[in-house]
């Protein structure tokens, strides 16, 4: 019987190892990935200047869409915000997507909207009911167009301002977003510089403005959240886009552009559908579908991330809010990952289907479940006096400091690249909340995650949640 | 894992992590003393343009002076991000001036030292360097390496040929675009943009001969290009061209035409009631739909085409 212990013990131990080793090894190489290619951006933005393309002709024309939905509060100044984006060719289309509050009032009376002739053609992507399309009859917000639906979701939302537009790029937000001013100057380089890889999406980092001064949907001055939830989540944000996208970028690896801010052509949202209306994560679903019809089409195509934060949102500060949000994008990876299951392991799909794919199972999906066996493992050795109490210590102080170590390469590269969080203060602020992470925010992260792995299983129902926010100019201004 | 082992590992993360942040700490600190050294440069750069370019009677400042200046400021071989900077401030200011300042600019910049830093950058075995050196070239309008940089215009790295291309045409104009035939790689968009911008700046009247030749062209960025060129100078009379090239095969050169069409659509209406009436030949529904929906913003045309305004009704 004891050496059955042992023996299992062995093994699973072994396991363990095997597979944080693995993932180490990924997160380190993803240092390196991220490091050549912000390197790379760096030396290749010398050809393509910002004030270049501003005032450049003939670029190709964008159309922003902004969902939104009971948005009231911020709405007006949101819109402001998007309308003052510095690029030649642009529309905003905003969708209210069936709001109860005053949002389609106040967008009525502050940009003088008056109804609109609807669309002279079919729409290619299947929608809920447009009530109505509104135009401004200020000529300086003519780049404005409201439309009126019911509700029918984001995906929908975003959908029925695919079918609006007649622009060659879309550029996917959401009303409570803040972007950079310069940013669909910066967001359409990829398109302007492609040349044998159709750009198929593209994606720009996406900050955390909990704590900063906010006027009018423009931040004037960026501050580190004082709240240590979202501060943790600044840390957890600038892993994520720096190292994690920025490395799987530069290996054409990217499954995912976040929904918040995405840019892609028109046409190929089009040919796949649009968004799906049925999943709560349809922004990875969306690009891995997009990735399937290019591979489908055999067509060379590739998903650019860029190393720049060109888009701000808040966190919630909340621990209800958070597990509410993390769990929702649990179950948006279960069901992605179940949809496209076929693709998995499918040589089919190339690097995606081979690579990628089965990466997303065993790391991103698979972590959690590992982490909570891990747990479970520990504490039925610990009962049952197995535990060598020393080792158990000192493999936890080693996987913590490898933790550490890797947020603070993250940091280190966010500081080294950009010029927003650039005093000793601030630093050290962000190294705090790294170094607190493990203790105070994993875990709750890891039971958000399988709280929304044991929804799917068994098939509860609770949709996207309420993701309460304190609103950008009502909070923060100062 | 034995203990020792884990010990070991704890010491490596301790020592990297310990590393990375004093590193960290010395990079900000270097950053402060870098953005003070390069606004001081630029300070000096502007003291001594500005008496260069507008010198008060009796005052006037050599190019030698210049360089001296520059040079204690901290432009010297030796630090080569300083040279990179003061070339940039260089172009920056050589845009913004025009007439007899962009000539004493040019001048300022062959006579300074460091001598030749561009056209030493261009014979770089490094793509991003040779690049930067030929965009300089052009920038700050030095024609005598031209012959240098044409071996590069079909160099196989993008940016290297990109700068290369704009660069002939910089200093060839419409000649430069007997290239276009020969091209063989690819031209992405930037590259047409800038190509099409620059010819507009060298020369605003057109040469029709030089762009019949790229017709032929088997490469559907080329004809891109030339459909660009034709929608820049407002072209009238290459219909032809554009209705065929409306049903080419390459999704982007028919995108072009349909934007070049409501383009000349502007000035002359029969251009987007070609576009409507060819619509359909179109081989791809996604631009058909397209083109309906560029002609429905126009009200003039809704206007002035019952038929359009029947197929409105009938689809709203």
């Amino acid at each position: 019987m004891h050496t059955f212990i042992d023996y299992f013990s062995w093994v699973i131990s072994k396991g363990f190892f095997i597979y944080g080793a693995c993932l180490t090894s990924f997160y380190f190489i993803g240092v390196y990935l991220a490091n050549r290619g912000i390197l790379k951006a760096r030396r290749r933005n010398v050809f393509l200047r910002s004030q270049d393309v501003i005032s450049a002709s003939d670029l190709p024309h964008i159309t922003l869409i902004a969902p939104a939905y009971n948005e009231g509060p911020t709405i007006i100044d949101n819109v402001f915000s998007l309308l003052l984006l510095k690029y030649p060719y642009y529309d905003l289309i905003v969708v209210n997507d069936g709001s109860k509050d005053d949002s389609l009032q106040k967008l009525i009376d502050k940009f003088n909207l008056e109804v609109s002739l609807q669309n002279p053609s079919e729409n290619p992507i299947e929608t809920a009911h447009v009530r109505n399309i509104y135009k401004s009859k200020n000529t300086s917000y003519k780049n404005l167009t409201v439309i009126d639906k019911e509700n029918g979701g984001r995906s929908d939302a975003i959908n029925t301002g695919i079918n609006f537009s007649s622009s060659e790029l879309i550029l996917c937000t959401d009303a409570d977003c803040i972007i950079e001013e310069t940013a669909l100057v910066k967001m359409v380089t990829p398109y302007l510089e492609a040349t044998d890889k159709e750009v198929i999406a593209c994606g720009g980092g996406i900050g955390l403005a909990n704590g900063s001064s906010i006027e009018k949907g423009v931040i004037k001055k960026l501050r580190l959240p004082q709240n240590l939830l979202a501060l943790i989540q600044v840390v957890e944000y600038i892993r994520a886009f720096l190292l994690g996208r920025m490395s799987w970028g530069e290996v054409n690896g990217l499954l995912l552009v976040s929904g918040a801010f995405g840019m892609f052509p028109r046409r190929r949202l089009v040919e796949v559908g649009g968004f799906d209306t049925s999943t709560i994560g349809e922004d990875f679903e969306l690009c891995v579908r997009l990735r399937k019809h290019m591979e489908e089409l055999n067509l060379s195509y590739k998903i650019v991330y860029l190393p720049l934060t060109l888009c701000w949102t808040e966190a919630p500060e909340t621990y209800k809010i958070f597990i509410s949000q993390r769990d929702r994008w649990a179950r948006g990876l279960c069901e992605t990952l179940s949809t496209h299951k076929k693709m998995i392991g499918n040589s089919k799909y190339g690097t995606m289907g081979m690579i990628f794919l089965p990466y997303w199972v065993i790391f991103e999906f698979g972590a959690p479940l590992v982490e909570l066996i891990g747990l479970l493992y520990i504490i039925i050795s610990a009962s049952m006096g197995w535990l060598n109490w020393e080792v158990t210590f000192y493999a936890f102080v080693a996987i913590y400091l490898i933790g550490c170590l890797f947020s603070t390469t993250a940091v280190f590269l966010y500081v080294n690249y950009f010029n927003q969080y650039n005093t000793i203060g601030q630093i050290f602020k962000l190294l705090g909340a790294a170094y607190l992470e493990p203790f105070i925010f994993h875990p709750i992260l890891v039971y958000a995650s399988i709280k929304g792995y044991y929804k799917m299983l068994f098939n509860i129902k609770s949709g996207w949640g309420t993701m309460t926010r304190k609103g950008f100019s009502s909070a923060n201004s100062s | 894992m034995r203990s020792p082992d884990i010990f070991t590992l704890i010491e490596i993360s301790c020592f990297f992590l310990g590393c990375n942040i004093v590193l960290m700490i010395l990079m900000v600190q270097y950053r402060k003393y870098r953005g003070k050294r390069l606004s001081n440069l630029e300070a000096v750069f502007a003291d001594c343009v500005s008496s260069y370019l507008y010198p008060r009677p009796g005052e006037q400042i050599t190019s030698a002076e210049v360089g001296e200046a520059l040079s204690k400021a901290g432009v010297k071989k030796c630090f080569p991000g300083n040279i990179d900077y003061l070339i940039q401030l260089m172009i920056r200011t050589q845009r913004a001036l025009g007439g007899i300042n962009h000539h004493k600019i040019k001048k300022l910049y062959s006579e300074i030292p460091p001598y030749g830093v561009s056209i030493a950058k261009v014979r770089s075995k490094k793509w991003s360097v040779k690049a930067r050196g030929i965009r300089e070239i052009y920038e700050m309008d030095q024609p005598q390496y031209l012959k240098e940089i044409v071996p590069y215009y079909n160099h196989k790295n993008i940016y290297v040929r990109r700068e290369a291309q704009i660069a002939l045409v910089v200093f060839l104009g419409w000649e430069s675009l007997s290239f276009l035939p020969m091209l063989t790689r690819r031209v992405g968009l930037w590259q047409q943009i800038k190509i099409v911008e620059k010819l507009h700046d060298v020369d605003k009247s057109y040469n029709i001969g030089y762009l019949r030749n790229c017709y032929k062209s088997s490469n559907p960025d080329v004809l891109q290009l030339v459909i660009r060129i034709i929608k820049k100078y407002q072209i009238m009379s290459e219909t032809d061209f554009l209705e065929k090239m409306l049903c080419h095969d390459d999704y982007e050169v028919r995108e072009a035409v349909i934007y070049c069409l409501l383009s000349l659509g502007v000035k002359n209406p029969e251009m987007r009631r070609l576009l409507y009436s060819l619509r359909t030949t179109i081989p791809s529904e996604i631009q058909q739909t397209q083109v309906l929906k560029y002609l429905y913003k126009n009200q003039d045309f809704i206007l002035n085409h019952p038929e359009f305004v029947i197929g409105l009704n009938r689809s709203a």
